[in-house]
């Protein structure tokens, strides 16, 4: 970094003395987010309110080499916003968080980084969209789950939520402004990337090393009038999977998702507790939602045939009947009640971390039968959960991974759990979303040297200067 | 008699500690969402929405200045020190607990006592309050009242009241209620007339109370909040020996008040004491709208004039989401140590909101934020005195959802509300003003 000791000066000259700080109470707030990651304060944080400022924050960051990260709710799992070099600064997107557009008629809205699932939910609502909620916190902001490849209640029909965005601006790490799909050609028109070159593949999965997004088009779908959940239950993963790849096939399903005892149980038992013996290993639910009541009871009558058919088999899946308060907790999204991580962490802490991974879904079973014994070797519950995303046969493959947060020893062995799990599934094919750093080293130590050149020479390219969120990717 | 308050230091297993190391940081805290249907976005946390970094925003961030404060194992090169910033950050919350209402997990039935607890180990290393209460505190020294008015003339406004009046002087005379005035309307002269219109609807409809006048002594709320704990304590523990002499030697078995802090103080705080139980033996403690509708309900009362008025209702964070019994798994019986399991929701919403709507006449319509999720009018938690014109720009914007209703009036409970929220509709030049309930019921009996 070129010594410049007024650069608190100059980011307040640009955003104002109250929206630019570098007290150390403040800079402690940002340290950290649920994830096993260890503290490390920024030197700064400033809120900008409108695109210009950003792009004079980014030619400050420049001249003086000053590590910059975007941010918006940090409620990733990932560590993705804590600085992993000294003196860096976070633009707390906060400010930016207006719906700049919903299109009723071609069904896409256009979104400010601060803009939260919460804030959307409530404007789509009104008008009968939806988009792809999370099981995260309300709070979460739409274009950082987006452009990190957040999943979705609807990632069966629909895929990831990068794969539901459309177009966006951004502002490169040099404070160029630009803009990538429909958008860059006809000024207000936001309704695709195709066909022009997908450059949003500079900007999707990049964990903000390559740009700040400033507006995101995503589509918005209809709320269909009617839905059913169906449930499933079996005693192992294999025949999960076998059920969920023939479902799978219908492509009926907007989430087809299971998740075996220990994940279903609220909290996540912490530490490790038995499975009672008749408890089913594995439960599935498959969300259907459909425009007619024909539409559904085609949809149910596929959900029936496939339990047939692998129960003549000789799978052990069996229809099963859940209350309905859990079936809210699948449709009514975005969910304050799962949001909170009630679910997941009031028993452990206050952390949670996961190898959270997409995986092939014929890898499923040999990944979780290695990932039952290391987690309860170390008196941790094995919670996990699998999702059959749109497309070929891959999803997620994820162990939930409570954390006393308090404790560093618990926090530590919760890290160890996580990163051995991890190099299981990467021998297996899977890949981690999100992946705070220590996945990455562990992505990159298997990674085509290729891949690690074309990621090295994009970014050397992009972010000249190498500041933003450096040490994230790794390879820069 | 002792109190047992807790300090964010305090050692042992289910200490704060404990508690503010359960936040996950999962903001879900900074907005008063809920899926409904609708889902419903809002925003909750005035200090949060003014100030905008994380250490400011809702319970996430109060997590983080207990860590901060007591330390965190993560960064050991880092070493806690009062800056003029922290205690700026630490004493522009309003403890307004709308954070609270949103988080689920173990730390929410803490979070208040947490951000109290900071306080109270500012004010004990000498570093806290802020320079701008101390002024507060020389009151409550000098005039037991924070709002610097001498003791003389706390009974002033009872110079104003009709000759005709019911009202005893209870030192003298025995009556089964107490009307605990508060120093408010006491000594603020533009909510003044709360108290006189509690008064002449207590003689309208026949109740047999009095008050305690010049010997009354503040329920010491203000100084509780701002951490001040010593002064709290000797105001509190006077009241307490004067409300146990009250029941033993007038005949006292009600204590009513028309003001949200001092119930809140009364029903909240003071079970801290060791001695509460003793000295609050055969009393209770109501606010004048739930004595009033309890009464009405009894058909012993009703408003009967016309008042042609289209209203909404402001919910104090003091008579509403202030007032839950925390059912709490101390001895991990249920699920484990310490994890939160239900409240039991004691907050006033809606005695108040029948009795509006008893008036003949009267249009009423909720805010968007109501209840539970009540916007926080910005007065509380010592902003008022240290933040005058900050309280006043969050009161605007209650002001102007408030307006978004169609009403012409707000109604509220309590008069660091009301006041607050008048002080906000000027800053916008808003007509839109804010009379407290009794005044209302007041011109319907």
């Amino acid at each position: 970094m070129v010594e410049n000791t007024n650069i608190l000066g100059e980011l307040k000259g640009i955003v104002g003395d109250a929206h630019a700080t570098s007290d150390k109470h403040i800079m402690y707030a940002y340290s950290y987010d649920m994830c096993f990651v260890p503290n490390k304060l920024p030197q700064y944080v400033a809120q900008p309110a409108n695109v210009e400022e950003i792009v004079e924050i980014m030619k400050l960051c420049n001249k003086t080499k000053t590590p910059v990260i975007p941010v918006g709710a940090n409620t990733n799992i990932g560590g993705l916003c804590i600085p992993k070099k000294d003196n860096t600064l976070l633009v707390d997107t906060r400010r930016l968080n207006k719906i700049l557009r919903i299109d009723e008629e071609s069904r896409y809205a256009v979104v400010e980084p601060g803009v939260s699932h919460a804030q959307l939910a409530e404007e789509l609502f009104k008008r009968g969209l939806r988009f792809g909620w999370p099981v995260g916190p309300p709070s979460g902001t739409v274009v950082g789950c987006a452009i990190s490849h957040g999943i979705s209640g609807m990632s069966g029909r629909y895929g990831l939520n990068s794969q539901m965005t459309t177009s966006m601006e951004v502002v490169r790490p040099t404070g160029e402004l630009c803009r990538v799909g429909s958008c860059a050609i006809q000024k207000d028109s936001w309704h695709s990337f195709l066909p022009l070159p997908r450059m949003d593949g500079l900007f999707h999965g990049w964990l903000g090393t390559t740009g700040i997004v400033t507006k995101l088009g995503i589509y918005t779908p209809a709320v269909p009038p009617y839905y059913e959940i169906v449930t499933c239950s079996t005693q192992n993963i294999s025949d999960m999977y076998k059920y969920m790849l023939e479902f799978s096939r219908y492509e009926v399903a907007d989430d087809l998702t299971a998740v075996n005892w220990w994940l279903s149980q609220v909290p996540i038992p912490y530490p490790f507790k038995e499975k009672p013996a008749d408890a089913p290993e594995w439960n599935s639910y498959a969300v259907l939602y459909a425009y007619t009541e024909k539409e559904l009871e085609a949809k149910v009558e596929a959900f029936d045939m496939t339990i047939k058919h692998q129960q003549g088999l000789g799978s052990t899946v069996q229809a099963t009947e859940i209350p309905e308060e859990s079936k809210r907790g699948r449709t009514e999204l975005p969910s304050q009640i799962v949001g909170s991580t009630k679910n997941y962490c009031k028993e452990a802490g206050g952390g949670i971390s996961w190898p959270g991974t997409f995986t092939p879904a014929n890898k499923w079973a040999q990944v979780y039968d290695k990932w039952y014994d290391i987690y309860t070797k170390r008196n941790l519950s094995p919670s996990t959960r699998v999702t059959m995303y749109r497309g070929i046969h891959y999803g997620m493959l994820r162990a939930m991974t409570p954390i006393n947060k308090q404790s560093p020893e618990e926090t530590e062995n919760a890290k160890m759990a996580i990163i051995e799990a991890l190099r299981v599934l990467l021998d297996a094919g899977g890949i981690p979303y999100k992946p705070p750093v220590d996945f990455g080293m562990e992505i990159n130590a298997r990674a085509d040297k290729g891949y690690q050149k074309l990621m090295a020479d994009i970014k050397d390219m992009i972010d000249p200067n190498g500041i933003m969120n450096p040490g994230q990717l790794v390879v820069r | 008699m002792e109190w047992d308050f807790r300090n964010i230091d305090d050692e042992g297993e289910l200490n704060l500690k404990h508690f503010f190391w359960k936040c996950t940081a999962c903001g879900t805290c900074r907005s008063g969402y809920t899926y409904g249907p609708p889902p419903t976005f809002r925003v909750i946390c005035p200090q949060g929405n003014k100030f905008g970094f994380q250490g400011f925003y809702g319970s996430k961030g109060k997590a983080a200045l207990a860590r901060w404060m007591t330390g965190c194992s993560y960064l050991k090169d880092e070493k806690f020190e009062y800056t003029p910033e922290f205690l700026h950050t630490l004493y522009t919350c309003t403890e307004c607990g709308g954070c609270q209402n949103q988080c689920m997990i173990d730390f929410k039935p803490h979070i208040i006592d947490t951000i109290e607890a900071m306080r109270a180990r500012a004010v004990q290393d000498g570093k806290g309050p802020l320079q701008e209460h101390h002024i507060l505190l020389t009151s409550m020294k000098n005039n037991d009242n924070p709002y610097t008015g001498p003791r003389a003339i706390r009974a002033k406004w009872m110079k104003k009241i009709s000759k005709d009046t019911k009202l005893k002087d209870i030192n003298k005379e025995s009556s089964p209620v107490l009307y605990y005035a508060g120093c408010t309307p006491a000594y603020n002269a533009p909510v003044r007339n709360l108290a006189l219109c509690t008064v002449s609807v207590f003689d309208k409809i026949g109740l047999d109370y009095g008050a305690l006048g010049k010997t009354e002594v503040c329920c010491g709320s203000t100084v509780l909040r701002i951490g001040e704990r010593e002064t709290f304590k000797r105001v509190a523990q006077h009241n307490l020996e004067q409300f146990k002499w009250l029941h033993d030697e007038r005949g006292v078995d009600t204590i009513v008040t028309s003001c949200a802090g001092c119930y809140r103080a009364m029903v909240e705080d003071y079970p801290h004491s060791d001695e509460f139980k003793e000295c609050m033996d055969g009393i209770e403690v109501k606010h004048t709208s739930e004595l009033l509708y309890e009464k009405y309900k009894n058909g012993e009362w009703e408003p009967t004039k016309e008042v042609n008025m289209k209203v909404t209702y402001h919910d104090p964070c003091h008579l509403g989401r202030h007032l839950k019994e925390w059912i709490i798994d101390w001895d991990g019986s249920t699920q484990w140590k310490g994890s939160y399991l239900d409240c039991i929701d004691k907050g006033i919403f809606e005695a108040p909101r029948e009795l509006i709507k008893a008036i003949p006449g009267i249009e009423f319509e909720d805010m968007k934020r109501a209840r539970n999720n009540s916007f926080c009018c910005g007065s509380g938690g010592g902003i008022k005195t240290a933040f005058p014109d900050w309280a006043a720009e969050n009161a605007s914007l209650r002001v102007e959802e408030a307006a978004d209703t169609g009403a012409e009036m707000i109604i509220s409970t309590c008069p660091f509300c009301h006041a607050n929220l008048n002080d906000g509709a000027k800053v916008i030049k808003s007509e839109l003003k804010t009379m407290d309930l009794i005044e209302l019921l007041d011109q319907a009996l």
